[in-house]
């Protein structure tokens, strides 16, 4: 992570003294003086002002009238909330679900701590955020079609939370400071809590039961709030974990084993959640595992051949014949596990004189072999499985865990190949540009919609009988080839963004051109396609809503078509796809966000 | 031609130095480059012997950085023949990373990776060129910057140091691969006047460590100095070399007059 933590772009060098400390910071006008100096301070700027604000207001008790209005079906999205997230997932699997969960927020827990994560802010800065949001609770609340009683109980909460933020903004000294992480932690265990106490209603809508629709005043149902509260309490417990290895092991080993957890995480909680193989061990042990050995030995014997620097030449014509055969073995008839396995080793063993050397960099590169070698070997083995998870129906799961599923491993994947693709199109090599050019520009030039019918009628025929994932694989390979193209055009902008002179240093100290495209050319492209990078996942993310197209149920189309169907909520439509919109909204932002930080963050070498 | 120069030059105390029986460093054969239309190399022959520093003078636009950059291949001839270290300059990739390595190149605009700490740009390829355990490459990269007077900033990044800091990191970079010659294209031109000088003192002080070098500049003071021979070029040809004293005090030819009589 360290070698990725400065990829500053200092492309137009400077040669003055850069000052490395902070430029004092401008003083905070108070309140009044700031409101007069920005947003009255000439006749037109005041006239601007209020206009805006009597349009801001205006939309804003637009909306407030349409969330509150006695007439809307907001029941319809409550009871169906199962049906959002998972949609026809059975019931008694859901433990699955759970531990996938429990699962992600263990691996955030610890990467909080090991990344030291989160930040000290003053408490007045704390008190003058719930001193706004005060504010802007009293404010809606006004311009709400609430009944009385309610808007008096909601003022109360409102001057409430605005008292403490003015409370702890005058009475707390300025040096007093609290964690980002302990105001976070405070804001869930809130919601948690709230589960317990307020009223939310118990809700489901269950098609196969009478009566389908269960709409209970009272707390959320234990199987909701219970499993909820055990993530938390997982969370913080993981935080702590992580503080105690944090403290205890040196910096790199964690969050090596870390990042690669987060790597392996998807495909085996996918796994998880969708799979429960019944392994025929007689097949696993007389034909999976003599595969998998023979490749681990000879092709670690060759590996740790091809990484000795004295190897030289002939190491290249070696990998070269073996890149050869694994090409031929796709022309001859035998198994799907031997080809992959060798067209692998067959790119391991032409990235070997990049990385070859002493004993222990031999060793590791052979490690890394064997490591993806064993997790190819087990992913093919458990694919080719049938499962023993029952299912309702085709397509088992859907909703948000779907629109999830897609946009994450499309991403995932997308991003080596677009990547791969990028680098292709800008290399010296003609053939891998004209390919490269040839596949860009013909995904670009073909609407999403065809790929995904394509793909979704073609790969269900290449994959095992048993196998549920049919559908679901086929979009996120499909969806991965189209996001590949775009993203490899961003890409593309990066790469040439750097100078040619940085070409110029590397090879000058005599960087082969691997070596100078992994540590000096990708890095600072990369840096520089943040914001287009990020700007594609999310567009990634919300068009996953096109999956409807080809008879896959995400959330959207849940919302939109699934839940208006039902006799009990006829018309709901509006609510749902509100509510859709603010699910969707969460996400992206969050996305921005993280943009915004890994550009702060990486922006380091720049100062 | 070249030899007969490079028979009699003198070193900063106007002592001459033999190096004629010194091994060839760097030979350069009829060498022709042409950009288009536009012949930028015209027929140089020359020939740089074992720790010699020969310094490269010329108008703007006269061909300076193409030759030097051809030496290491950064630029490629298309006629004569240029041999370095007796490994000859060809499409062969083997021959060009082996000579790449041999060869350190310092530019005029530094070039360091900005995404890379000062100990990081230095160790960077010793550790996966020349295959140095990384312990080591970085203590060696220590030592280096030491040699270049910063081993306190070895852990910012280029973009927090002034330039005449950074110049001496990418010579320290260039040195960690410890090669056999160095390449100096205009290295303090980019520089703020005060800050000449550190850089200008530690290419002294290499030269006088033995390090073959050559160096292209506009900084006459270190040219007379330093170099054992001095080649002025124009319009892609050497015009005229020798020693700095004949250099300076005496050139042959009107080319050789007219530049020096507008630069001094
Ligand atoms: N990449 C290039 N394409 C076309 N012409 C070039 C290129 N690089 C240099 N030249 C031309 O070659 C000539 C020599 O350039 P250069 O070696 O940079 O000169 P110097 O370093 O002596 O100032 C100049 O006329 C320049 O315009
Ligand atoms: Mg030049």
């Amino acid at each position: 992570m360290s070698e990725f933590a400065g990829l500053g772009a200092n492309l137009g060098m400077s040669t003055g003294m850069i000052p490395i400390t902070a430029p004092p910071e401008t003083p905070k006008l108070p309140p009044r003086e700031w409101v007069k100096a920005n947003l009255f301070s000439s006749p037109f700027n005041s006239v601007l002002t209020v206009v805006a604000s009597i349009i801001i207001l205006a939309i804003t008790r637009g909306l407030m009238s349409f969330i509150f209005n006695p007439q809307r079906q907001w029941d319809a999205t409550a009871t169906n909330l199962r049906l959002l997230m998972t949609q026809a997932y059975p019931e008694e699997q859901y433990l699955r679900i759970w531990i996938a969960t429990a699962v992600v927020f263990t691996l955030t827990g610890l990467s909080l701590a090991v990344w030291r994560a989160g930040s000290a802010v003053p408490l007045s800065d704390v008190g003058r955020r719930l001193l706004t949001f005060g504010g802007t609770i009293a404010l809606l609340v006004l311009l709400a079609p609430f009944s009385v009683r309610a808007t008096i109980i909601w003022l109360v909460v409102a001057v409430a939370v605005a008292g403490g933020g003015e409370a702890l903004r005058r009475l707390v000294d300025d040096e007093r400071t609290m964690s980002t992480l302990g105001i976070l932690l405070i804001g869930l265990s809130g919601l948690v809590g709230s589960l317990w106490v307020i009223p939310y209603g118990n809700h489901t809508f269950q098609l196969h039961r009478t009566p389908r629709v269960l709409a209970e005043p009272g707390t959320v149902a234990l199987t909701t709030k219970l499993p909820w509260t055990v993530m938390l309490l997982v969370a913080v417990a993981a935080y702590f974990l992580g503080i105690f290895i944090r403290e205890r092991l040196p910096t790199n080993a964690p969050r090596i084993t870390l990042l690669l957890l987060w790597l392996l995480m998807p495909p085996t909680l996918l796994y998880l959640v969708l799979r429960d193989p019944s392994f025929d061990m007689g097949h696993v042990l007389g034909t999976d595992i003599p595969i998998f050995l023979v490749y681990a030995v000879l092709g670690g014997a060759l590996l740790n051949w091809l990484a000795r620097p004295s190897t030289g030449e002939i190491g290249r014509i070696v990998a070269a014949l073996v890149l050869v055969a694994a090409f031929a073995a796709f022309l001859t008839p035998m198994r799907m596990i031997v080809r992959l396995d060798m067209l692998v080793l067959a790119a391991f063993a032409l990235a070997a004189p990049t990385f070859s050397g002493g004993p222990r960099a031999r060793k590791n590169y052979v490690i890394g072999w064997l490591g993806f070698l064993g997790i190819m070997s087990w992913l093919v083995t458990a694919i080719n499985t049938p499962s023993t998870v029952k299912v309702p129906g085709q397509f088992f799961i859907g909703g948000l865990s779907l629109t999830l599923i897609v946009a994450v491993f499309t991403i995932v994947i997308s991003f080596p190949l677009g990547l791969a693709l990028a680098l292709a199109r800008t290399s010296n090599m003609p053939i891998f540009r004209l390919l490269a050019t040839w596949f860009i520009e013909f995904v670009r030039g073909v609407p999403m919609i065809t790929i995904l019918i394509f793909f979704s009628i073609m790969v269900p025929l290449f994959l095992p009988p048993g196998m549920h994932l049919g559908e679901v694989a086929a979009v996120i390979i499909g969806y991965s080839l189209f996001s590949a193209a775009y993203l490899a055009e961003n890409v593309r902008g990066g790469l040439q963004s750097v100078t040619r002179g940085q070409h110029e240093a590397a090879e000058a100290v005599g960087m082969t051109t691997s070596q100078k495209t992994v540590f000096i050319v990708l890095p600072q492209a990369l840096r520089i396609s943040i914001p287009p990078l990020v700007g594609h996942c999310i567009g990634v993310f919300k068009e996953t809503s096109l999956l409807a197209i080809i008879g896959l149920f995400d959330v959207l189309f849940i919302a939109r078509s699934v839940m208006p169907n039902q006799t009990e909520f006829m018309g709901s439509t509006k609510e749902n796809v509100l509510f859709v919109s603010l699910i969707y909204w969460i996400f992206c932002y969050q996305m921005s966000k993280a943009s915004q930080r890994l550009e702060r963050r990486t922006g380091l070498g720049e100062r | 031609m070249t030899d007969a120069a490079a028979a009699e030059p003198a070193d900063d105390q106007g002592q001459t130095r033999d190096l004629s029986n010194a091994r060839d460093m760097i030979v350069c054969e009829e060498v022709s480059k042409w950009y288009g239309d536009f012949r930028a190399l015209d027929k140089i022959s020359t020939t740089i012997k074992e720790q010699e520093v020969v310094v490269v003078l010329g108008p703007s636009g006269s061909g300076k950085s193409t030759w030097i950059r051809c030496i290491n291949r950064l630029e490629i001839h298309q006629e004569g023949r240029i041999v370095v270290d007796d490994v000859e300059l060809t499409n062969d990739l083997r021959n060009i990373e082996q000579v790449r390595s041999e060869v350190g190149m310092v530019f005029q605009q530094f070039n360091l990776f900005p995404h890379l700490k000062v100990i990081d740009n230095v160790s960077l390829a010793p550790i996966w060129v020349r295959k140095k355990p990384r312990a080591e490459a970085e203590e060696q990269a220590m030592a280096q910057l030491e040699r270049v007077g910063i081993p306190e900033q070895a852990h910012k990044y280029p973009g927090q140091l002034s330039g005449g800091q950074q110049q001496r990191v990418a010579i320290a970079r260039a040195l960690a691969m410890e090669p056999k010659i160095m390449l100096f294209d205009e290295v303090t031109s980019a520089l703020d006047p005060e800050m000449v000088k550190e850089v200008l003192d530690i290419m002294k002080t290499l030269a006088l460590s033995g390090m073959t070098m050559m160096v292209v500049t506009h900084e006459m003071g270190f040219a007379k100095e330093v170099a054992d021979r001095i080649i002025f070029m124009e319009e892609g040809q050497i015009v005229e070399q020798g020693t700095p004293t004949h250099f300076f005090e005496n050139p042959t030819e009107d080319r050789t007059k007219l530049f020096l009589s507008q630069i001094l």
